[in-house]
């Protein structure tokens, strides 16, 4: 750390993300004007000061040669850990972006980040809980086409009280091979969400080809099980997870099936969310 | 003169363990494991009246009295080995030796629809890690794990 802090840095921001302080520095100043796209929903400038992490970017323009005549390396440390090295910056960013997030849904003040898709629904949140290539975004976005209003395809974030916040950032669609495509809400013809809402269904189902889609309730127990398998302080903080998860159990129904294609599911869901 | 048998007196584990109760069910958090563990009506029950005093018959008739209808003892032990599998007894209780080598699926038959209660059903997931739960890494991304990249490969440390 000591070796990275006595690099020459040219420009830093501190930052507060849902309670969470951190740091950007860099070499290249211009990275800092492209850092907006990159921050969590909600993610506000802060005073200098102490932070909870420290990200540094360097990036080759800076001048990062590990051998004559070699290509100039970007690279990446969070705290002091290097976890990008690329030559592609656009990776970096990305990079960037993933551990953030994380980092920010790990360590979050009074927030419970339950990892899946949210949309409102006549006063209620639709919320499908899963991991990469379940398809959540996929049904999140066929959901806000069919007329809910877009909370999140990343993130359920959760209050004490079991309601589910926006978190409203670009639709990360997967495109060739696993590189993601982000996609404004506005471009699938919907509206992003303002205010919490309570969680009125829960939604876990994974995309079969050819499935129908014929889900089945969950108790609660049963439902908060689901939620939690998807939950990122699931070990952290599991007194307050269990706490949240039931609150939105106790007032939601849970339904778990495989479905088939999006659109069709889409329906049938907001229908039964009504 | 034969060797008495001291019954055994399963006793609920009440160290390293977060509980919440829900309408009919109840949720543990195992702290060590971080097994997160969901027991239906029937299994709660058995799980409560273990204080470490009653022996499986003590549970038996208790079970039988809030019931208000016949509980068979083969009920209680299938609850038992579910609950000492999952870790929620301080140790696990053996079967009495009326029931010792009976498979499990001989055991659900012998209750069959007689019993005043459903069975007892634990349904289990060991919680995620916040890698494990969030989304993925993109190609080229520091790793250690398959599980945390997009392309499910960790290959020399990087996500391919």
């Amino acid at each position: 750390m000591r070796k990275l802090d006595r690099s020459g840095w040219a420009a830093g921001l501190t930052f507060r993300s849902y309670g969470v302080r951190f740091g950007v520095r860099t070499g290249d100043a211009a990275v800092l004007e492209r850092l907006a796209e990159f921050l969590p929903p909600g993610t506000t400038a802060a005073p200098a000061g102490i932070v909870e992490r420290l990200y540094s970017i360097r990036t080759g323009a800076g001048g990062v040669v590990e051998r004559r005549g070699l290509r100039r390396f970007n690279l990446l440390y969070a705290d002091h850990v290097r976890i990008a090295r690329t030559v592609d910056l656009e990776e970096l960013f990305e990079r960037f972006e993933s551990d953030l997030q994380l980092f920010v849904a790990e360590a979050a003040r009074r927030r419970v980040f339950v990892h899946a898709g949210v949309v409102g629904w006549k006063g209620r949140a639709v919320l499908v809980p899963g991991r990469s290539f379940s398809g959540k975004t996929t049904l999140t976005a066929e959901l806000v086409k069919a007329g809910a209003t877009y909370y999140s395809d990343e993130f359920a974030v959760l209050d004490p009280k079991g309601r589910v916040h926006p978190y409203a950032k670009r639709l990360a669609v997967r495109g060739e091979g696993f590189r993601q495509q982000r996609v404004s809400v506005e471009e699938f013809g919907g509206s992003a969400a303002k205010k919490p809402l309570p969680v009125g269904l829960v939604v876990v189902s994974e995309f079969r080809e050819g499935a129908r889609w014929r889900p089945q309730i969950l108790s609660m127990g049963q439902g908060s099980l689901a939620l939690l398998a998807n939950t990122v302080p699931a070990r952290l903080r599991p007194l307050e997870v269990l706490e949240t998860l039931e609150r939105v159990v106790r007032g939601a129904t849970v339904i778990q099936g495989a479905r088939g294609e999006a659109a069709e599911a889409a329906q049938s869901i907001l229908e039964r969310a009504s | 003169m034969g060797e008495r048998t001291v019954p055994a007196r399963p006793k609920a584990r009440a160290e390293g363990v977060v509980v919440r109760e829900l309408p009919d069910e109840m949720l543990v958090y195992d702290l060590d494991t971080h097994r997160a563990v969901c027991l239906n009506s029937t299994a709660a029950a058995v799980w409560r009246l273990c204080d470490g005093r009653r022996s499986a018959e003590d549970i038996r008739r208790a079970l039988e009295k809030s019931a208000g209808g016949a509980i068979p003892e083969e009920l209680v032990w299938l609850a038992l080995e579910q609950l000492g599998k999952d870790k929620l007894l301080d140790a696990r209780v053996p079967r009495p030796a009326a029931l010792a080598g009976i498979s499990r699926r001989e055991l659900i038959r012998r209750v069959g629809l007689a019993a005043a209660v459903a069975l007892p059903a634990v349904a289990s997931i060991v919680a995620p890690t916040p890698a494990q739960a969030a989304s993925c890494l993109p190609t080229g991304s520091a790793c250690t794990d398959g599980a945390q990249c997009c392309s499910t490969v960790c290959n020399s440390n990087a996500c391919v």
